[in-house]
């Protein structure tokens, strides 16, 4: 084979690898982190909202427990312990997106979000007021 | 298809694959912590094995128990059997809301509908009854012999010191359910232990009379003439067949325990919630999964109700105490999926909603069809479910449905 032709082979693979690093840096960078949060974002938001829920309930049983300790507080202390296990999906999916590229302030938006889906009823109050008066 | 197409086809195919399959690991390692966990936490609330709950001092008499328990004869004129409403095809319960008792005929929702008396309560079912630790009787607990104590309708002095035998005593007098109200039973309706003697001879003389067979085994068995049984006598025959009958078998919780069998997601999910979040735990749990206290619960009320006008007091109509208003025992959950309808006055008619009543009652009350006093008194036992509300913990739709997952494998 002449050198040329060589030559102009070895540039072509060279290309296609550079396009194949390009084009895999590009979908690890944006393509993955965007379909990861597309797929994951209503599981995200739902786990989020279901740790904080358990959250809350130990902390009000541990609460209880110190201000009027009884079997019966410890007892839901404890269950409300176990039910921070539902904490680990949250933490697993959190983790799991941190992995696929989804960057620390998309998850806190998504968590903005969860948080104030409720404000919606707002809008929807307002909304009436405005028309019935 | 282009070559480049296909290379750019094949990873985006692989860039899903790999998201979707990324976890995966992890999620399996997750499930292995939680089948620990769960299994502790079982071992932790009072998990026995079937064959240790079994207890039957009167076994020898459980053949003429089967007998006495099948007999309308038992029932002095309401011509009404145990059986009648304690049925093997409804969970050993009757199926519906309220016991419908005498004068009426056929099974379940049949029966109902057939004119009979109806009781203000649920029948219970009758599954660990009389087994070990299994002393406390009754929606309202009227008969209850745990911790030493001897609380009967029958004083200081209970008819035995069996809680079972005792309470095999109490539906035979009661009238509507298996008295009919006629010149005898009206002449001897007071509260006296001469009264409630006589009464009970007459139905030992009815079963001598109309199951003289059963009786004279009966007799022979306890070495004695047949002139001589007594109610009592009759009574340890049923409690020796309910507790051979309905004793606790083994499950598929307890064959998880001993690492026999495997839970699903949703049973390790739905157990997880049990001992978790729900809070299940804090008053479905011992061996039978009740702590056989008291609490106060916000089912929609059914029926006339015990203390009339749809009102049910519970527990106070034996305490007369009132921390004990409209509080009833927790209910044991073995085979809890095959005795709908639930709670005292048999007003939910799956598991499902049964949880619901638990942590968002109002989903199942229709106060536009509640009279005024029903929505009062709605708003009365909402205030004192304060302790469920404080122990049950939100849920949502699929944690209810994974916790009736895991409520099944407590059936046998």
């Amino acid at each position: 084979m002449p050198l040329r032709a060589r030559t102009s082979s070895v540039l072509t693979i060279l290309n296609i690898a550079a396009l194949s690093v390009v084009f895999f840096v590009f979908a690890r960078q944006f393509v993955v982190p965007f379909i990861a949060e597309r797929i994951y974002k209503d599981s995200y938001k739902e786990l989020m909202f279901k740790c904080d829920n358990v959250m809350r309930d130990h902390f009000i049983a541990k609460n209880r427990v110190l201000a009027s300790p009884s079997d019966e507080a410890i007892k839901i202390l404890h269950a409300a312990e176990v039910g921070l296990s539902t904490c680990h999906d949250y933490d697993m999916l959190r983790k799991r997106l941190i992995s696929l590229g989804v960057s620390e302030n998309e998850l806190s938006k998504l968590g903005l979000e969860a948080i104030e889906e409720k404000a919606n009823d707002v809008h929807f109050f307002v909304e009436n007021h405005e028309i019935r008066y | 298809m282009s070559t480049s197409l296909w290379r750019t086809t094949r990873f985006a195919i692989s860039t899903v694959c790999a998201i979707l399959v990324l976890g995966l690991p992890a999620i399996a390692g997750q499930e292995t912590a939680f089948i620990r966990i769960l299994r502790a936490e079982v071992l932790a609330n009072g998990f026995a094995h079937a064959r240790d709950l079994y207890v039957n001092p009167d076994e020898p008499l459980g053949s003429v128990g089967k007998i006495i328990f099948e007999s309308k004869k038992l029932s002095l004129n309401g011509n009404i059997a145990c059986q009648t409403c304690h049925l093997t095809n409804f969970g050993s319960a009757d199926g519906i809301p309220n016991a419908a008792a005498i004068g009426g005929t056929g099974e379940g929702p049949k029966r109902l509908l057939s004119g009979a008396k109806l009781l203000p309560r649920n029948t219970l079912p009758f599954w660990g009854r009389g087994g070990k630790g299994f002393e406390t009787f009754f929606w309202d607990g009227k008969v209850d012999f745990s911790h030493g104590k001897r609380i009967s309708q029958f004083g200081s002095a209970p008819p035995s010191a069996d809680a079972l035998v005792t309470a095999a005593h109490l539906p035979v007098v009661e009238v509507r359910e298996m008295l009919e109200e006629d010149p005898f039973t009206r002449a001897h309706m007071r509260e006296s232990v001469k009264d409630s003697a006589a009464v009970y001879r007459a139905i030992v003389l009815n079963l001598r009379r109309f199951e003289p067979q059963a009786s004279d085994e009966l007799a022979k068995r306890l070495n004695k003439s047949p002139e001589a049984l007594t109610y009592t006598d009759f009574a340890r025959a049923l409690a020796a067949f309910i507790r051979s009958e309905f004793q606790i078998r083994p499950t598929k919780l307890e064959r998880f325990v001993d690492g026999k069998e495997s839970f699903s997601p949703e049973e390790i999910r739905g157990g997880m919630i049990f001992y978790g979040k729900g809070g299940c735990v804090v008053c479905h749990s011992g061996r039978y999964f009740s702590d056989f206290k008291f609490h106060a619960v916000a089912f929609p009320e059914l029926g006339f109700g015990k203390n009339g006008f749809g009102v049910d007091y519970g527990r106070f109509n034996v305490t007369f105490d009132p921390k004990d208003l409209y509080t009833f025992r927790t209910p044991p959950l073995f085979n809890v999926e095959k005795t709908a309808p639930y709670g005292h006055s048999g007003s939910v008619s799956t598991v499902q909603e049964a949880i619901v009543a638990h942590f968002d009652p109002l989903r199942l009350a229709n106060l536009a069809s509640m009279d005024s006093l029903g929505r009062h008194d709605f708003f009365v036992r909402m205030t004192l479910c304060s302790e469920t509300a404080n122990t049950v913990g939100f849920l949502e739709y699929d944690d209810v449905n994974d916790l009736v997952k895991f409520l099944k494998t407590l059936s046998f």
